[in-house]
């Protein structure tokens, strides 16, 4: 080995190093609920201790003991800013955590496998807020999430868009000739198709853009890359071949904000679910008021409403609030119409 | 000549070949840039002067195909990096050479022209993958080739599917050594009669002296030149590659200047250029 080599793998050695203190630093952001203060000095002993008693063959203990020593006090220096913890379905990197840091800069942004879990943590009060994709302009509308939203008692306080921009990541140092396969969620391959057929690139289904960087990242596979947001190429050290490979660039995925408690601050746009009768001309009944009231509608959407198989649900988004009186008689009237009508939450229109 | 079936005048139209907003064929190009692509900051602030300069579109090697495999062999994906970065702010089309077949595809992520440069006029694995890509080729003339073995590897590309050649004559090796090469200026106006393909002309390549380049562009304007690939950089003396035949750009704007004028005078005094 050259020292060139041994150099590239102690860079290597250092960002999983630094990787692995900051999915620390995020576990113990979590405790946060079970646990009144930041310190626990019990618990301390035991994490140094356990240090101290590793046992590997070049860390003396106290070198050990010193690291855990800062790694707890930037724990707890972290606990006390009391920073919002706010959920996302994915790994890290995914366009999920992009719409966490727009929406919520500066704040923590908590990966979970399942749309279900960021639902979850919410309402058990392990998240401070949640954000889910709902609709996207080229793959249409999260059908997942429309359904976790007709069970849900969580209310929406927010939206915001992403524009999805595709980028090719690969190992640093990748020459692009070398490439020959590349992994990705379907959806990202099949919006890159174009691409990858110019450049004579095998696609290989991955469950999650980000998970197929970090795969990348952790197995080193030859003359393989990943097609994800450009966050992951920092996050896994990648280095991005070409950015904006995607064929058509109007790829924007807009996502809801999610809470425990509606919006107290008066919001300009609102989203509703109702359930309507099967019968001929209940959803027409329901778009007359809203046209009779004068509503900007801006998403309609249906979906197979489980409790009645034969019946459907509508998810209706507008301009409005209902502090206006114009939108709370709509809202009645739709009351009075429909099965069921819930409003999901009333919040600040995100701007394109 | 034989066998062009694709390349000869014969009767056909003049090609115009279309680059970004670019056309070659139709008024007189003006190419610039230096030769190597050396870092972000030299290209950016070559690219930013030789527009100002009047350069219709800008050059920069990634891929160098050096006499000595122990001369800098160009910065590769990261100078393509920086083509794609120059040509999105300053809005000119980009040259760059591609030296392997394997390339191809990539290079022309990048950049907007491919160039075959004068070593691999007859690499016709080189020829037929550009032939089969989407990107116009700059074709220039190998150093030792006769103009209808030039014009039977613009032949290569033509028939593999890509119509959008443009020829460039460079200089051949002649028993000349005060010159780099010598600049064979007939070659334009024979092109000119025997193919359709607009054709340019590279002073510097032909010349490789500084003070040459300037009287020779004005020359291969009047002889027809359809336009000019100049090699430009701001600190010559610091250049990687080629270091004693790039023009300053205050100088290259000058000879910007006087060209246009030729080429005016030219139109003129033919009436148009047909």
């Amino acid at each position: 080995m050259t020292l060139i080599d041994i150099r590239k793998k102690i860079d290597e050695a250092d960002f999983e190093i630094l990787k692995l203190i900051e999915e620390r630093m995020e576990w113990a952001l979590r405790t946060r609920r079970l646990k009144n203060t930041a310190a626990d000095p019990e618990r301390e002993n035991d994490v140094l201790e356990n240090a101290a008693g590793a046992g590997l063959s070049l860390l003396r203990a106290e070198f050990n003991r010193g690291l855990f020593e800062r790694i707890i006090s930037e724990a707890k220096h972290l606990e006390d800013e009391h920073r919002l913890l706010v959920g996302f379905q994915g790994e890290h990197g995914a366009f999920s955590e992009e719409a966490v840091r727009t929406y919520f800069p500066g704040q923590v942004a908590v990966p979970h496998s399942e749309f279900e879990d960021v639902f979850r943590g919410i309402g058990e009060g392990d998240l401070d807020y949640g954000v889910v994709p709902v609709e996207n302009t080229l793959g249409g509308a999260v059908t997942r999430i429309n359904e976790l939203l007709l069970q849900t008692a969580l209310h929406v306080v927010g939206e915001v868009k992403v524009r999805v921009r595709h980028c090719l990541l690969a190992q640093p140092g990748t020459d692009p000739k070398d490439i020959k396969t590349v992994y990705s969620h379907p959806q990202a391959l099949a919006q890159c198709q174009s691409f990858l057929r110019r450049n004579n690139l095998e696609p290989r289904p991955f469950y999650d853009t980000a998970g197929a960087a970090r795969m990348l990242f952790r197995e080193k596979p030859r003359a393989a890359a990943a097609i994800a947001g450009e966050l992951c190429a920092n996050l896994y050290h990648l280095e991005v071949i070409k950015a904006g490979i995607e064929d058509r660039d109007a790829n924007i995925t807009r996502f809801l904000v999610l809470s425990r408690e509606p919006l107290k601050e008066r919001g300009d746009k609102c989203s509703v679910v109702f359930t309507a009768a099967h019968e001929a001309g209940s959803l027409y009944r329901v778009l007359r008021i809203f046209a009779e009231a004068g509503i900007n509608l801006t998403r309609i959407e249906s979906y197979p409403w489980a409790p009645d198989p034969s019946g459907y649900a509508f998810f209706l988004d507008f301009r409005g609030t209902p502090d206006d009186p114009v939108v709370a008689g709509a809202m009645d009237r739709l009351k009075e119409t429909v099965r069921t009508a819930r409003l999901l939450g009333c919040y600040k229109e995100a701007l394109s | 000549m034989e066998g062009l079936k694709l390349t000869s005048l014969s009767g056909k139209a003049r090609t115009m070949v279309e680059a970004g907003p670019l056309r070659f064929g139709a008024g007189f190009a003006v190419i610039a840039g230096p030769c190597s692509v050396e870092s972000e900051d030299q290209l950016m602030t070559i690219a930013r002067a030789v527009k100002a300069a009047g350069a219709d579109a800008l050059r920069g090697g990634a891929f160098k195909p050096r006499t000595s495999p122990y001369a800098f062999q160009g910065l590769g994906l990261k100078a393509l990096k920086v083509l794609d970065k120059a040509r999105r702010e300053t809005g000119l089309p980009v040259v760059t050479e591609v030296l392997d077949p394997r390339d191809v595809s990539w290079v022309s992520e990048f950049v907007d022209i491919l160039q075959v440069g004068a070593r691999n006029m007859q690499n016709f694995s080189l020829l037929k993958e550009v032939g089969k890509g989407y990107r116009p080729v700059l074709l220039k003339r190998g150093m030792h080739s006769t103009l209808e073995e030039w014009l039977n590897s613009a032949e290569y590309v033509l028939s593999a599917g890509n119509p959008r050649v443009i020829l460039c004559e460079r200089g051949i090796r002649t028993f000349e050594v005060y010159t780099r090469n010598t600049l064979d200026l007939s070659a334009v106006p024979a092109v000119r009669e025997l193919s359709h393909l607009p054709v340019i002309v590279d002073p510097t390549h032909g010349t490789g002296r500084v003070s040459l380049i300037e009287p020779m562009s004005m020359a291969a304007a009047a002889a027809g030149a359809d336009g000019l690939i100049v090699e430009v950089h701001h600190n010559p003396g610091e250049a990687l590659s080629d270091k004693a035949q790039a023009l300053l750009p205050e100088a290259f704007g000058t000879l910007v200047g006087k060209v246009r004028a030729i080429r005016a005078c030219r139109e003129g005094l033919e009436g148009g250029i047909q």
